[in-house]
């Protein structure tokens, strides 16, 4: 290989192999630190977004009381139950603005004979008057949506045309839905709202099971979709002027989940931070000792006609590529590590009600040169003063001084 | 033609002054083959190293074919210590991370790309060098695997790696071997024959000073006399 600045300022890097690994160390540890928070948070944050751009209601009517039942319920996918009277629909329909109400029923499975799985949560929809499961269909059976149909969320583990039973009803998966990382709609199992009516009057008459409670003509929550260029705050406060109800607003509940990130990974972020600068100032105080120690090579240099930004280049790449390695191993790092622990981390996360979907390669890929290129950044912005001093230094000064 | 006028170096120590140089002033034609000789702190190396645009005179000039090396800006003062003069330096100056033949190529490195040959001929001529001056079987060796000797004649093959028009040279054969030695004025020679090279070696060994054209005998910073020494 020809001899280069780059090649240079590369062999350099050998000469104290220590030190040079317990820089990459450091520097692997801040850019895997930002690179797995800002991963974290951009997953949460895109699967949100995404989420409730599926979810298609601009407003979600539910019964006081059960406001963090639902936003848990929406964004986890655990089941949770609530009613109100269906009579409300009409009420809200009437307003100006509004252009469409849809209702929806929150049932759950028990354990047992009587269903094919415990704990599912199971939601009743109208299919006539639907407009936020029905279009996200990503697979599904050639005809119509039938009485006996249920539409399952991604995470599910049945496929299409896969029989299932609760409460002794027999039906068939017609379809799935795509990934949307909003637990409600990843995990749930859609069906006909009458057809969950009447699941729910057959668990009465099912000997050893639990019935469910829930009369028939009540709903869990009605989603509304106002016209364009309706007054959303005004909708809203009209319909919260009934006291047994709550509206929430997909801004209540990107609020809520945001406040929950901040809260998480805000720490983290500042941590990361201040590490910046430590190393930063880690970098700027051991290239000084390296300039120190090199004075008389760089006077060399000099003498061999390097020029002052000949030695500034060649001590700021030394250091660019030092933290730029350091940069890459930390996202490297951080990528095993997410990956070792995804299951831990997506479990956790669900547990502070924040849905998670890991981001395309390509956020990935850009969030990735983003950790480097921080890193990169601690190399140069630490060495540029040392490089400075360096690079100013009178060459028959540097050569004696290194005597 | 190098003109060195007037040249006074003065060294600020705390509140004393120094003068490590008063009043240099010679030419020296192309061609030359000079020795200054003088004892040690007699201003040798430094004035050496304002002939060689390393440090700037107090006071004075030094003209390099009619032009003033210390009015240069940084760009220009590199390129002529890079296409026109080589230095040998008293002590071991090789780039530790470098092997013999890397080392003697590093100049080239700093050369623009219109002024610099081929990578293949720059190696070609930095083995040759090295084959020249005997180190043929250490072309890949580093720093640390040469003696004190060979680490001396890899920085001399370097001096000549651009082929320049003045060598600058300090105590050059300071860690050979009297045969290595005789090898290396004998090259010295040679290339002052073949190509017209101007060599400025400064010296303690006067029996070396008496090989060159012209011994100039410095002390306490002034220039006493010249000499005319033998043939090289």
């Amino acid at each position: 290989m020809n001899i280069s600045l780059t090649s240079l300022a590369l062999q350099n890097l050998t000469r104290r192999t220590f030190r040079t690994y317990a820089l990459l160390l450091a520097i692997a540890i801040v850019s895997g630190a930002i690179f797995s928070t800002s991963t974290l948070m951009w997953g949460v944050n895109s699967s949100l977004s995404k989420g409730l751009s599926k979810f298609g209601a601009d407003l979600l009517v539910v019964p006081k009381g059960s406001m963090i039942s639902m936003k848990s319920a929406l964004l986890t996918g655990e089941p949770s139950l609530f009613y109100m009277d269906g009579g409300i629909m009409q009420k809200i329909a009437s307003l100006k603005g509004v252009k469409s109400v849809s209702p929806q029923l929150f049932l759950t499975s028990v354990e047992g004979n009587c269903c094919v799985m415990g704990n599912a949560f199971i939601i009743g929809f109208n299919p006539k008057t639907d407009f936020t499961v029905m279009p996200w269909l990503e697979d599904k059976l050639d005809r119509p949506f039938q009485m006996d149909d249920v539409i399952i969320g991604a995470t599910n583990s049945y496929a299409v045309g896969d029989k299932l039973f609760f409460y002794g009803q027999d039906l068939t998966v017609y379809g799935k839905l795509g990934r949307t990382g909003i637990g409600l709609y990843d995990n749930a199992i859609f069906l006909n709202i009458d057809k969950a009516y009447s699941m729910a009057e057959e668990s009465h008459k099912l000997p050893g099971v639990s019935p469910l409670k829930l009369v028939r003509g009540s709903v869990s929550a009605v989603l509304v979709q106002t016209e364009v260029g309706a007054k959303l705050p005004f909708i809203s406060f009209t319909i919260s002027k009934d006291p047994d109800i709550k509206v929430i607003t997909a801004g209540n509940i990107i609020t809520s989940v945001r406040q929950n990130l901040v809260t998480l990974f805000g720490s983290t972020l500042v941590m990361s931070l201040i590490l910046i600068l430590a190393n930063t100032l880690m970098i700027s105080a051991i290239f000084s000792t390296i300039v120190n120690e090199r004075k008389r090579e760089l006077g060399i240099l000099r003498a061999l006609g390097a020029r002052k930004t000949s030695i500034f280049k060649l001590i700021v790449y030394e250091a660019a590529m030092l933290t730029s390695m350091g940069g890459l191993l930390g996202v490297f790092l951080g990528i095993v590590i997410m990956r070792i622990y995804q299951r831990t981390i997506i479990f956790n996360l669900k547990e502070l009600n924040m849905p998670y979907l890991w981001p395309p390669v390509s956020s990935i890929v850009m969030l990735a040169c983003i950790a480097v290129g921080a890193a990169v950044i601690v190399g140069i912005g630490g060495a540029f003063y040392p490089a400075l001093k360096g690079s100013t230094l009178q060459p028959y000064d540097a050569i004696r001084a290194g005597e | 033609m190098i003109d060195i006028h007037d040249i006074w170096k003065i060294y600020d120590v705390g509140e004393e002054k120094i003068e490590a140089l008063r009043e240099i002033s010679f030419k020296i034609e192309r061609g030359s083959f000079i020795s200054i000789v003088g004892h040690s702190g007699s201003g040798k190396t430094t004035l050496l190293s304002i002939l060689g645009g390393l440090t700037k005179p107090t006071r004075g000039s030094v003209s390099i074919d009619g032009a003033d090396i210390w009015s240069m800006n940084d760009k220009d003062l590199s390129s002529l210590r890079n296409q026109k003069i080589g230095f040998i330096f008293q002590f071991s100056s090789l780039i530790p991370t470098l092997c013999a033949v890397d080392n003697v190529a590093l100049p080239v490195i700093y050369r623009s790309r219109e002024h610099r040959h081929s990578w293949k001929a720059v190696y070609e001529y930095a083995e040759e060098l090295l084959s020249t001056l005997g180190l043929k079987h250490k072309l890949k060796a580093f720093p640390s695997e040469l003696s004190g000797g060979q680490q001396r004649r890899v920085a001399i093959a370097r001096a000549f790696i651009n082929k320049p028009a003045i060598i600058v040279a300090d105590e050059p054969t300071g860690d050979l071997d009297s045969q290595s030695e005789s090898d290396v004025m004998e090259f010295f020679s040679k290339i002052n024959e073949q190509y017209q090279t101007t060599f400025l070696l400064v010296t303690h060994n006067l029996a070396l000073a008496r090989m060159t054209d012209k011994v100039h005998n410095m002390k306490d910073g002034m220039l006493l006399h010249s000499n005319n020494g033998g043939s090289p």
